[in-house]
């Protein structure tokens, strides 16, 4: 009898799932479940589309402020 | 120069986490740069470089908060809904199915997913996290850490590395969501 899981289930494995450390039967389950569930589909793809868009934030976007005290700091500290 | 300069303001967020103040978080950089340079020799190679320089870091950070007294506890700095669902329950029936079908952001024009704005919203997201959850998303997603340099640099389990980007992400989502209904209405 194979492992079965529901939509709600899927979610919270979706970044296990996306990095490959999930056991054998889960992620046999897992894409079992995707297979024939558009919604979780739909929410797997969400979940690639956001990591897509976070990787196009710049460290600069993160942090401008922070990085021009410390770098500042850092050049006061180094040639002391 | 160029590796002092990308990667110290991360390093001073993570030694933020550890100590009181921003003057304290930036005397843990220096400290750290100063013991890189003292020990790289000592740098074996096992681990990247980069992962090397965080966990002097968190050392130095930690040991820092500690002569503070300022203890601070995992779930502060980790956020105290690691256990709570990604999507709240209305998202789903009783049997656990969808009630509403996520929405499929392929039929939304790629420049208004992409736009200035869609970035600036997941920048407030990731600033909106708990401190780690943050962090997390900012290294794996933003700059493309891997999940081993991660969990070695931030001194965290594989689960609790994975659970924390789970979160972040799951938020980050939501934020991205909200903002593309309201573009598209």
């Amino acid at each position: 009898m194979s492992q079965q899981v529901v939509c709600r289930e899927v979610l919270e494995l979706i970044t296990g799932y996306l990095e490959g450390d999930l056991p054998a039967d889960t992620r046999a389950a897992v894409e079992e479940h995707l297979s024939r569930c558009d919604g979780c589909t739909m929410m797997l793809a969400q979940f690639r589309r956001t990591i897509e868009l976070t990787g196009m934030l710049t460290e600069e976007q993160v942090s401008a402020a922070q990085r021009a005290t410390l770098l500042d700091a850092f050049r006061d500290w180094a040639t002391a | 120069m160029e590796l002092v300069e990308r990667l110290t303001p991360s390093m001073r967020r993570v030694a933020r986490m550890f100590v009181s103040s921003d003057a304290v978080a930036d005397e843990c950089v220096q400290e750290t740069w100063l013991g890189v340079l003292q020990g790289i020799n000592g740098y074996e190679g096992r681990a990247s470089l980069r992962t090397w320089i965080f966990r002097i870091l968190v050392n130095v950070a930690k040991t820092r908060g500690q002569r503070e007294a300022r203890s601070v506890p995992f779930a502060a700095l980790a956020g105290d809904d690691l256990d709570e669902p990604a999507l709240d329950a209305t998202a789903f029936d009783a049997t656990g199915h969808w009630s509403t079908l996520p929405t499929d952001w392929r039929g939304i024009p790629d420049e208004r997913v992409t736009s200035r704005e869609t970035l600036a919203v997941i920048g407030r997201a990731i600033d909106a996290l708990p401190p780690m959850q943050a962090e997390v998303i900012r290294l794996r997603d933003v700059l493309g850490w891997t999940s081993d340099e991660v969990r070695n640099a931030l001194d965290l389990t594989d689960t609790n590395q994975r659970v924390l980007l789970h979160r972040a992400r799951a938020k980050v989502r939501a934020a991205i969501e909200e903002h593309l209904r309201s573009v598209s209405a």
